[in-house]
């Protein structure tokens, strides 16, 4: 019983803030390109991790399907990073809220694969997105031209510098389930 | 000791097979191209430039990954058959990713022209006038598979190993260097397999951010990234794949070579200690490759000549001690196999120090643009890790006594090393006069006699390449007619 009200006010919660950060924030969040990249969209994406937790039942087991579901994921995490998409959510609030959806279930899915996907996969999944966050980065602080008309030159470079932190962060994170996993590793009996 | 059953053993050998006919399919195919390119040099022949660079990248590109892709497939083999349990599935899903990969490399250079080198040089790919732009795009695509499939091989490989020895500590080999004497012994192959797939894991991630700094590129031409950030993502990769890409033969001579001497060549504390530094240093000796970028910070020059002492003179004086000792007085039955890994491991010792006296600062200030750059990692690679790649095809075909008696195929090896190493001294001897390196031809050197010597020494080095083919020749023939052999379980 008293495992069931906590999953249910954190399903509040999720709902809740799901809601507070795709409506009355999203002016907030769309106001400049840190805010719309960097905060809105890993927020959302966090959130789907979050409701992966609460549905631990929900698992994907079959590897094909895993690694299906991690490109998906992969894929969505571009679209959405592309000049072209973002000046769209700006544009539309309706596309905004597609995006949010879209990274809710990328965070969602990654989870329930995750909990069984192979070490091999566990590398280089977080490791191909690593590369991808800090080659974006660097592409957004060199780059002189302005790439969302609905923003400014100063805040592409700004948001290319906090994906150069979370690319490193991610390198980091990668490196330490390499670590880890290796270290813990026993033999199947 | 994991017990491995006959089955799989099979499965595991079809694997080998499969890899071990592509190598020989394409390994003749890149020579061909590196004796075309000797030959317009020599002036016997006259190529278009594009072609002459295409050619050239395709080579360099191509011999590098076939190689380090054999001998990831060969550690495969030889742990999967002994050591621990290693999914054949994963295996040819990385065989058919690697022939994804080269098929794209292919169209590229042969159909596109692709010929910005086998390292890309940044802003090169994106300004060469001479290829199609689609085959920039397509290269890069190519490597990004190639890289995914050698990082879920090398992750899959050592993590079966983690699980069969308990962690990686245990793998690095850390419970020698206490007082006590470890409860159970670590194979060397073991022990060299981690030293080397995990930077390797490190060098892919690099690569794959190089890699995705030049897909943005392609789709956006008005990027315009640091070129000496690039140079160094790119050689923290591609240094680090051909230096352990010689660290997996190394593994296996560690393993076979005892079953031809009859001696045991155990892990000790030296070993450990010697191949730990390897590990560390092999990480930062990248840096050798940019001492002619002034822009880059001092103290990661100096840091790169140290590191390429440290990351190689340890590993090699230990390894050249133990192959000594192996040999030394042993009666060993001589076939290609032993002898493929004694000339290998001299290769490696040859090619290592000519790398180690280039990787020196003051030295390097002379020999960076000459051909002295291509002889050494010719000879490492060449008279090294093809060495120990013939070895262990060798080895698994035919047992050393069977091999004794292919007369045939023991002067096609004897030919093919002949040839090998005629074909490197003429590198060597541009290097000392001076030859330039990535020309096409020297045509155009103005210094009349670095002109003819270059003509000269690229003629005698074509030459020398057609009696290597020779003895390739020779040698496949029996190869070929095992290797397609349905082989009888044990």
């Amino acid at each position: 019983m008293h495992k069931r009200i906590k999953d249910s006010a954190l399903l509040l919660t999720i709902g809740v803030l799901f809601f507070v950060f795709s409506f009355p924030m999203n002016d907030w969040f769309s106001l400049t390109m840190p805010r719309h990249q960097v905060l809105q969209l890993p927020a959302m994406f966090t959130l789907g991790i979050a409701l992966a937790i609460l549905f631990k039942k929900v698992n994907i087991h079959a590897i094909s399907w895993g690694i299906a579901v991690l490109i998906m994921v992969m894929t969505s995490l571009i679209f959405w990073m592309l000049p072209r998409s973002i000046d769209l959510t700006i544009v539309y609030p309706w596309f905004n809220r597609v995006m949010h959806v879209t990274m809710l279930m990328a965070g969602f899915f990654t989870i329930t694969v995750w909990r069984n996907i192979i070490f091999e996969i566990k590398i280089t999944f977080p490791g191909m997105v690593a590369a991808m966050v800090l080659a974006t980065g660097l592409a957004l602080r060199t780059f002189t031209i302005l790439l969302c008309s609905s923003f400014t030159l100063e805040q592409q470079k700004e948001t290319g510098l906090y994906l150069i932190v979370i690319g490193f962060v991610l390198f980091v994170f990668m490196l330490t389930i390499l670590f880890r996993e290796l270290g813990r590793a026993k033999k199947e009996e | 000791m994991i017990q491995i059953d006959s089955v799989e053993k099979q499965q595991h050998r079809k694997l080998i097979v499969t890899w071990s006919i592509t190598f020989l399919l394409l390994f003749p195919i890149l020579i061909i191209l590196g004796l075309l390119m000797r030959l317009n040099q020599g002036e016997w022949m006259k190529l278009n430039i594009d072609t002459f660079y295409a050619l050239m990248t395709l080579h360099g590109l191509g011999m590098a990954g076939l190689l380090f892709s054999l001998a990831l497939a060969a550690l495969h083999y030889l742990i999967g058959t002994r050591y621990a349990r290693l999914s054949v599935k994963t295996g040819y899903f990385v065989y058919f990713l690697v022939l994804i990969g080269v098929v794209g490399l292919l169209i590229a250079t042969l159909i596109g022209k692709f010929g910005a080198g086998w390292y890309l040089l940044y802003p090169l790919p994106f300004k060469g006038g001479s290829w199609a732009s689609w085959s920039t795009g397509l290269s890069i695509v190519s490597l990004i598979i190639l890289g995914v499939a050698w990082l879920i091989g090398s992750a899959h490989v050592v993590y079966a190993l983690a699980k069969e020895y308990g962690g990686f500590t245990k793998l690095i080999g850390w419970q020698y260097l206490g007082k006590e004497e470890p409860k159970e012994e670590l194979p060397a192959i073991v022990l060299i397999t981690t030293i080397s797939l995990v930077p390797g894991i490190m060098s892919f991630l690099a690569g794959a951010v190089f890699l995705i700094m030049n897909l943005l590129q392609f789709f956006e031409p008005g990027l315009s990234f640091d070129p000496l950030l690039l140079k160094n993502l790119v050689f923290f990769f591609g240094h680090t794949l051909v230096n352990i890409t010689m660290y997996c033969g190394v593994g296996w001579v560690y393993t076979l070579l005892p079953e031809f001497t009859g001696r045991e060549w155990k892990v000790n504390k030296v070993l450990v200690y010697s191949w730990n530094a390897t590990f560390f240093f092999i990480l930062f000796a990248y840096f050798h490759h940019l001492y002619m970028d002034f822009v880059q910070p001092l103290p990661f020059q100096y840091a790169g000549q140290i590191a390429s002492y440290f990351s190689t003179v340890p590993a090699t004086a230990i390894t050249m001690f133990g192959v000594i000792v192996q040999f030394y007085h042993s009666r060993v039955k001589w076939s290609i196999i032993p002898t493929a890994f004694l000339l290998g491991t001299a290769g490696w010792a040859i090619g290592g120090f000519a790398a180690v006296v280039d990787s020196t600062i003051s030295i390097n200030k002379v020999l960076h643009n000459t051909l002295w750059v291509p002889a050494h990692f010719h000879t490492y690679m060449l008279m090294g890790v093809v060495l120990f790649i013939f070895g262990f095809l060798y080895y698994l075909v035919y047992t050393n006594q069977k091999q004794r008696i292919d007369e045939n195929a023991r002067f096609g090896f004897w030919l093919f090393v002949f040839g090998a190493y005629g074909f490197l001294l003429m590198f060597y001897l541009g290097g000392m006069h001076s030859v330039p390196r990535r020309f096409s031809d020297y045509g155009g050197i103005a210094i009349t006699s670095t002109h003819e010597m270059g003509a000269f020494l690229a003629r005698s080095a074509a030459v020398c390449v057609g009696l290597l083919l020779l003895g390739l020749l020779m040698m496949y023939g029996s190869l070929f007619a095992k290797l397609l052999k349905k082989h009888e379980p044990e």
